[in-house]
């Protein structure tokens, strides 16, 4: 592949960040938090924590009735429209 | 003749060595004796069978505000703790303009939820500069105060409104300089900037529109007398927080300025989270970096009621479009039977009562008295209802203003938490002090080491947690002659009971301006408390000393 090529790949890494996991966890200020963990395309993982409004919004780009739902998604689509 | 002598008690020192049986003589505000002391004093206190120790020092508190009318920052003072830090997350009273006044009111009301009458009837704005600040509050203090200067009040007493909207010119962040150097001239400890808060409209607060030459600049000035730089990170992202650590060790090793950066929780669903943090901080400490993450002792809760909505209903979809809905709506909802009978249906075939039997009514809002303190499953229990039925007939009672909380659900792995706490790296503080007032008690955390990593998990020895939170704190902030009982050093003390030492249940108190409202928690355990020598706090009651200074540093 060439160089040009190459630039014309779509990046793996955020791209392919799909969620694992989805959990309500106690906020610093004593809201309920979702915290989101994702699985990279390297293998990686990493963990985000949204407040609650950013929460609601992000089941609702999601479209998940539940928690449960968020698993398997693509990150970059669920935050596309944040 | 000393003025005091606490006799016959278990002295732990601070420094943290073993404890051994002896005496503590005080004369004229400082450590006259420790040992075997004889002779005459003034009065004696016998701590026969008590734990005597330096008085414990919080880092990381917002009472600011409270020290105006209440010099004990109460009820910090009850829980043996005799210093505080203020002026946190870029917040402080001063510097400030008249003008600026209203500005940082609301940033103020955002982050401590002080009630607006704290403002208007409680003190007299007699200051504009942090010596001003300083004389207003030193002569009522009860309590000694350490006062942090906070970087979004200097950019907005050089740059007015635009201190929230970009970046500084070369010209104001040398005006800031000499803010800050003239409020460390004051006393200040050092400076607090936050990249996370917000104010009441919802927008950054000033200091995060800092560029990182404003943020070295102001640290050059910091390292002019070594004075702390504290920050707030991006903490609800653990690589970012990474990156604030590595930023964090570059000014300290540059500028020769201790730093450091709180909240840290740990996770249990992320539980490489802090191990990662610690692993970066050690790496930055061999680099020579002075970067002291600062870790609660306390879990956290989550709190809500039905008047907004809640992730902690994330799990039942039906819960979360309900209570998502318009207040009228949703009150019409919630108060139709078909609709209420699929909530309850959905919330399991117990009722809900494994999701929401142990949630406690809070207290200190509308619902009544008798229910306040007491778990959701005895409730319903005596209404006869399910756990789900009771939550929702009780909210509709009193028109969904009834707080509930679901208690230590993060933070909360003992065994976990207790050897980070244990760490020499990890600082023992971020107990928000005065902050969250209508959210959840920011006391008690000291106690709560005791009881819960000292004596319940044995993670730390009594004599390793005196020191964590008293001579090590003094070192870290560079305050002079405190944080140990040692002869010639300021006499802050506390007597405590080790088999009983904790804090008690948080409850409601209308103690602040205007009848306002706060959660607190007793002390329990702690028998006196000694400030420069002066009994301030004795026998369940405080004293009307008013021995409080602001620390001299080293």
């Amino acid at each position: 592949m060439t160089v040009a090529a190459a630039r014309l790949e779509p990046r793996p890494a955020l791209d392919a960040a799909v969620v694992m996991r989805a959990e309500i966890v106690a906020g610093h200020d004593g809201a309920a938090e979702l915290m989101i963990r994702l699985r990279h395309a390297n293998g990686a993982e990493s963990a985000v924590t949204l407040d609650p409004e950013t929460g609601f919004d992000l089941l609702r780009a999601g479209s998940a009735a539940s928690l449960a739902d968020l698993v398997g998604q693509s990150w970059l689509a669920l935050i596309k429209d944040l | 003749m000393l003025d005091l002598l606490i006799k016959g008690g278990f002295v732990v020192d601070g420094t943290g060595a073993a404890g051994a049986v002896g005496d503590v003589g005080i004369k004229d505000g400082r450590i006259a004796a420790v040992g075997r002391v004889d002779g005459e004093a003034a009065r004696t206190i016998d701590a026969s069978g008590r734990v005597v120790a330096p008085g414990f020092i919080d880092p990381h508190t917002h009472f600011d505000v409270q020290l105006l009318w209440d010099g004990a920052a109460k009820p910090a003072l009850a829980h043996g703790i005799t210093s505080v830090v203020p002026g946190n997350c870029s917040l402080s009273l001063a510097p400030l303009k008249a003008e600026h006044r209203k500005a940082l009111v609301g940033m103020f009301q955002q982050i401590e939820e002080m009630p607006p009458e704290a403002f208007t009837e409680a003190f007299d704005w007699t200051w504009e500069d942090f010596a001003g600040y300083r004389n207003a509050i030193e002569p009522g203090l009860s309590i000694n105060v350490a006062p942090l200067v906070g970087h979004s009040v200097i950019r907005l007493w050089v740059m007015g409104p635009d201190a929230n909207q970009r970046a500084a010119r070369p010209d104001e962040i040398a005006a800031m300089q000499e803010v800050l150097r003239a409020s460390l001239d004051a006393g200040a400890v050092g400076m607090s900037t936050s990249f996370v808060d917000m104010d009441e409209h919802g927008r950054p607060v000033p200091s995060r529109f800092a560029a990182f030459e404003e943020l070295d600049a102001l640290s050059a000035v910091l390292g002019e007398r070594g004075r702390m730089l504290q920050i707030v990170p991006e903490f609800y992202a653990t690589d970012i927080t990474i990156a604030r650590v590595d930023q964090l060790a570059e000014l300290s090793i540059k500028h020769g300025i201790p730093t450091t950066f709180s909240p840290l929780f740990d996770s249990r669903f992320t539980p490489d989270n802090v191990p990662r943090v610690l692993a970066r901080v050690a790496e930055q400490f061999a680099r020579g970096a002075q970067v002291w993450p600062q870790m609660q002792t306390r879990p956290i809760d989550i709190s809500f009621s039905l008047l907004r909505p809640s992730l902690f209903f994330a799990r039942l979809p039906r819960w979360v479009r309900i209570l998502r809905q318009p207040l009228d709506q949703r009150i019409a909802a919630l108060k139709d039977p078909e609709t209420s009978a699929k909530m309850v249906e959905d919330a399991g075939p117990d009722g809900g009562a494994a999701m929401l039997a142990d949630l406690v009514v809070r207290g200190g809002d509308e619902a009544p008295a008798h229910l306040a303190g007491r778990k959701l499953g005895e409730i319903a229990a005596e209404r006869g209802e399910s756990c789900a039925r009771a939550l929702i007939e009780v909210s509709l009672e009193h028109g969904l203003d009834v707080a509930f909380v679901a208690a230590s659900r993060g933070h909360d792995a003992t065994d976990r938490i207790g050897p980070m706490l244990a760490n020499p790296l990890v600082h023992i503080g971020a107990s928000d002090g005065g902050a969250h007032l209508a959210s959840f008690a920011t006391y008690g955390d000291t106690g709560y080491l005791f009881s819960e990593f000292v004596r319940e998990a044995g993670a730390l020895s009594l004599e390793h947690a005196v020191q964590k939170i008293t001579s090590d704190t003094a070192r870290i902030w560079g305050m002079k002659d405190r944080g140990e009982l040692k002869e010639g050093y300021a006499a802050d003390v506390v007597v405590f009971d080790a088999a009983s030492i904790g804090r008690g249940p948080e409850k409601p108190a209308f103690d602040m301006p205007g009848d306002g409202m706060r959660y607190v928690r007793d002390s329990a355990g702690v028998d006196a408390v000694v400030v420069n020598g002066e009994v301030a706090w004795e026998s369940g009651r405080y004293t009307d000393a008013k021995s409080g200074v602001i620390c001299p540093l080293n």
